[in-house]
Parts: structure tokens; sequence; C-alpha cells
């Protein structure tokens, strides 16, 4: 029988009393692998107690001692790295090389958060006035949370909880309840870190849990990663409750080659872009704008490429491409696949006929491309989160623009072209919050701020690097003069 | 089967010390197994740190059957060594990452054989310890 997972609340593993729970499955093999249970509002107000109880004792335990913390969990992190890596592959379905990216990344944010001393260090003037002195000084808050997505479960919390927790601040995951097992196994590693109790709390949940903690009047804020209808849900009812949030929402994102570009190297990009995670990434490109020329060697490559990826099982490390996450993301994604067909689109490339040997029950669609798309198909609006890439064509660089324009999002955006005045025109003009040029995935490190534009994205203050920092810490001044 | 990421390969070089490793441990060879023992390290470390999702691209044109090759006996050593060497050179030339194209270079190198490095200790000691 599978297992089920406990919270971690005020340094201890507890069961939840909810009687709701649900199946977490393995998507190569449709197996369930544990259970998570849907904790009660009850349940997260202890979590938010035992958090608000730790913060005293931690925000006066100095900067350089937090950040000790720090290097005790990246160690720990480098220990347990494949472990972690194969865990995000078990219950997301990921190849291999994508979740120790994944955990990678996570690693990185806990780096870059260990130069808690330096980057919350204040800074002041003498003599605003005569006599006088102004002193701004970074001070950490209290009770921040984040609700996490299915797509990257162990790093995105890693975006927020090591700056939150390095600056001083007490916190607490709630992880998809799609993809719990990541943050539970990263939660024993800040166990064994021994983080005083409180100071980083997990309690398993769906939207019981979420409203429990965005209507808490001791949480601080919220940061979200997931859907727009659900990130401005979220962003309104922290608002309304006097909380920050950053959410970071849907995105539909364009990959425009120009005439011009290295067609074998974009190619590869692009691949990786469309199909990497099994287009399950905030950052994946779904809509190809090819200029002028670039459509017809681009189009021929590219299926030809794509047809050539090996689908299976995450863990074969010669596999390509994985599962999706789930029978219900199966479905909503050949219900894109039929609704491209319906509205005209030519399918060049049907990942619906890919069959997985040995994995009979795995949620598998092979990479799917379509030719023809135009900017009023539902494939060319909507997010579809699946391996599904659509071509459309554009006779200039301003019509390629005009496409992204139109689009309710602005995640992010890439141009393939040799033509810096392209690219200096695309990176200036384009409403988006990472782009790429000449390269598909606009990831940026962890010592840069990862955000969206426009429907992609809700707040002010980004994840990751310095805005996480400021994010999580509130600028005090002090004037003062002495008689 | 094709070698087509980064994960299969970094997985069949580590393959390829583990037998190194394990075959010099068995035959007496001490500098030779702690100089596998050192690439497996290494390798293992670059599959760790190398990763980079931004690129993570699909890698074409590198066969795990180009480079199949026996360490079982004294005799195997020097087709082994070989097969090892051209793997590295030819798989550095396919990979994205400057730090793990840096290492497979070296490694190419140390099992390259002793007479096609002059000036290579490591690979001269290894060989003449090797008999």
């Amino acid at each position: 029988m599978a297992e089920t997972l406990k919270n971690y609340v005020g340094g201890k593993w507890t069961a939840s009393g909810s009687k709701r729970t649900l199946d977490v499955h393995n998507p190569a093999s449709g197996e369930a692998i544990g259970r998570v249970p849907l904790s009660t509002a009850g349940e997260v107000r202890s979590a938010v107690a035992a958090a608000k109880a730790a913060f005293p004792e931690w925000r006066e335990t100095p900067p350089l001692v937090r950040s000790r913390y720090m290097f005790r969990l990246k160690a720990l992190l480098e220990e347990h790295f494949e472990d972690l890596a194969r865990t995000v592959t078990l219950e997301h379905g990921k190849i291999i090389d994508e979740a120790r990216g994944e955990v990678r990344r996570a690693i990185e944010n806990v780096e870059v958060a260990a130069g808690v001393p330096s980057l919350m260090m204040g800074y002041n003037a003498e003599d605003i006035a005569v006599g006088i002195d102004e002193d701004c000084v970074f001070q950490p808050i209290g009770v921040f949370a984040c609700v996490a997505p299915f797509n990257f479960p162990a790093m995105v919390p890693f975006w927020f909880l090591p700056y939150a927790v390095a600056c001083g601040d007490s916190y607490i995951v709630k992880p998809s309840e799609v993809c719990p097992t990541s943050q539970n196994r990263l939660f024993e590693l800040l166990e064994e870190a021994d983080f005083p109790p409180g100071v980083v709390n997990l309690v398993n949940g769906d939207k019981e849990a979420v409203d429990a903690l965005l209507t808490d009047p001791d949480v601080a804020g919220v940061s979200f990663v997931g859907s727009t209808p659900v990130g401005k849900y979220i962003y309104a009812t922290a608002a309304a409750h006097g909380k920050r949030a950053q959410c970071q929402a849907g995105a539909k994102n364009c990959l425009v080659v120009m005439p011009d570009a290295n067609l074998d190297r974009t190619v590869a990009a692009i691949l990786t872009s469309a199909f990497g995670t099994a287009g399950q990434r905030c950052l994946a490109g779904s809509l190809v704008v090819a200029v002028g020329d670039a459509y017809t060697p681009l189009r021929d490559k590219l299926v030809a490429a794509a047809s050539a990826l090996k689908v299976g099982d995450g863990l074969d490390e010669s596999v390509q491409m994985g599962p999706v996450v789930t029978r219900k993301s199966l479905d909503r994604i050949l219900g894109y696949v039929e609704s491209g067909v319906k509205e005209g689109a030519k399918l060049l490339l049907d990942g619906r006929k890919v069959k997985v040997d040995g994995h009979p029950n795995g949620y598998f669609i092979g990479p799917t491309i379509f030719d023809g798309v135009r900017p009023d198909m539902t494939i060319a609006k909507e997010e579809i989160f699946g391996p599904v890439l659509g071509i459309a064509r554009a006779k200039d660089f301003p019509e390629a623009l005009s496409i992204i324009d139109g689009l309710p999002f602005g995640n992010a955006a890439s141009l393939f072209t040799q033509s810096g005045k392209w690219a200096r025109e695309f990176k200036y003009r384009v409403p988006c919050g990472n782009v790429g040029i000449n390269v598909g995935i606009a990831a940026p490190i962890a010592s840069f701020p990862f955000a969206g534009m426009r429907n992609s994205f809700f707040g002010d203050l980004h994840g990751q690097g310095r805005d996480a920092i400021q994010f999580f810490t509130d600028r005090k001044v002090v004037i003062s003069r002495w008689f | 089967m094709d070698l087509a990421t980064f994960g299969a390969i970094l997985r069949f070089a580590m393959d390829l010390e583990g037998k190194a490793e394990a075959f010099y441990r068995e035959a007496g060879f001490a500098e030779a197994t702690a100089a596998a023992a050192k690439r497996l390290r290494l390798l293992e470390q670059a599959r760790r740190e190398g990763v980079a999702e931004m690129i993570l691209e699909p890698i074409t044109g590198l066969d795990a059957a180009a480079y199949a090759a026996h360490l079982e006996k004294a005799a195997d050593v020097s087709q082994f060594e070989g097969a090892c060497a051209r793997f590295y050179k030819d798989a550095a030339a396919k990979l994205p990452i400057r730090e793990v194209v840096r290492l497979f270079q070296r490694l190419a190198l140390e099992h390259e054989p002793a007479e096609a490095q002059p000036g290579n200790r490591q690979g001269a000691s290894r060989r003449t310890e090797g008999g």
C-alpha cells in the first residue's frame, strides 16, 4: 500500500488528520507511488503558528549564522543530488537530465541565498541635513509561504524558501498535490540541516490549505507559480488580506526564427524548448513564428528532428522526452490536438501515435507539430502545457512581433537570428519578462529575477536574486541626530 | 545505443571508468586504480554541476557501439584505453558545456597511449606500471 506523506511542522513530522487524500502516480507507468493528504485549514493554522513562534529568535540570528545553514543545506543537497533527481523523475516524468537540471537550479538558489550577509546590507548617508544622518536597513518581516506547481516540484519552492529563511523570515511550503514527494524529500534534508523548529514547514494540501494561508493574518506574503486564473485569484485574495504576493502565471511563448538564423542550432534549441519536460514548462516555446524564407527549411528540419526524439521512461538515460504528468493532463493535451485539427491547422507530426514498449499505462504523447497555425486558433492563443508545437508564418519582423503583441501573456519569447539589429529590436520591444536571443529556454539563473509580464505575472518583485531579498524584507529608514 | 543526451554520455563515461577501476584494482595496479577512481569522481561531479537546463539540446552522431571494448586481461588494456580516448575526444566535440568539454579533453589525453602523448607523466606511468 502506498505510503501517505506527512506534514513537517514545528520541526516534527506529523500525520495529517484529514480524511481527504490523493494518490501520487509515476507518469511513466501509471502506478501509484504514494499518497498525499489534503490538510485541513486547522493544520495550516498550526503550521502558521509554529512559523510565527520561530520567527523572533530566527530573525535575531546573525545573517552570517543563517548563511551557514545555507552552506549546510547545499552540502546535503549535493550529497543527495542523484536521489533527488530520481525522485523528481519518478513523480513528474521528466527525463533524468532535466530533473538533474532542476535540482541544480534549486541548489544554485541556496548558493545565492548564502550571500545574505552582503545581500541584506542596507545603505546610509551622513548629513542629509546638518548633523543628521539617515540609514536604511533591511529587516525580515515574519511568516511567508509558497504555493508550488507540479512542473518543477523540487526547484520552484527554492526560488523563494532559501531567500526567505536567509533573510530571517520563517517559511511554509505547500507543494503541488500532484507532485509532492520531491518537497517531502527536500524537507528531510532541511531537517537534517537542523534549522530551528518552525523556521521551515511543509503542509500538503489543495485549495483548502491555500485559502487558509491566504486568509491567515499571520502570513505576511505568498509566492505562487501556476496557471493564470489561479494566479489572479491568489494575487487578489492575498492583497485583500493585506499580504505581499508574487504570482507567476501562464504563458504562451513564441520562438521567432529569422531567415538568417543558423538553422541547425536553431532547430536543436527549439526542440529543447518545445519538447523538453514534455512541454510542461512555463518557459516552453509553443509557437514558432517563421519569418519569410525561414519557413520551409525550418519546418522540414523541425519535423525530421522531432520525429527522431526518443520518448519513454525518464529514468532511462537514452530517452529524450518523458510522459506528461497525469492522465488528466494527457486528456487535456489531446483535446488541444483535436481542436487544432478541427480549426484547420495541418498536423505534420502526430504524437498521439506514440507507443512506449513496456509502459502501456504511461501518460505518453510524442512530439506533435502543427503547421499553418493562425493567431486566431485556440492552439495559438492558449497555453497547452504539453509537447505540442505550432508553426505560424510572418512575412517580416514587425508581423512576427505583432503576433506576440496580440497574445495576452508575456512570460518568454526568443529570437533566432544572426543580426544584431533584429536582436536589439526584439529585446527592446518584446513584452515578455524572459527574452532569449538564440536561446530557446530563457531561464534566468538564480542571481537574476524570474517572472513574466502581462497575464504571466501578478505582482512587482520577482522570484530569485535581489528581487527575492526585497520581497522578503522591509526597508526601514532611520533618521538620527544627537544633541 | 545512441548517446543522445548529456546524461547518457556521462553515464557511458562513468561505466567506462568503473570498468577500468575494477580491472586495475583486481590486477593490483594502484596508481591506475586511483586515476580511474578520480576520473569517476570528476565525471560524477560534472554530471551534477554541468547540467544546464537551457542548453540540454539533443546530441547526435555518438554511438556507444563505436567504443565497445573488453577489459578482462592485460592484453585488452591497450585497445580499451584507445577506445576510451576516442570516446572522450569524440564526445567533447559534441557537448555544449565548456567545463565538461575541458574535462573530456583532459580524460582523452589521460587515456591516450603514452607514445601518443610525449611528456604526459600520468599516461606514461600507467603504461609502465601496467607492464
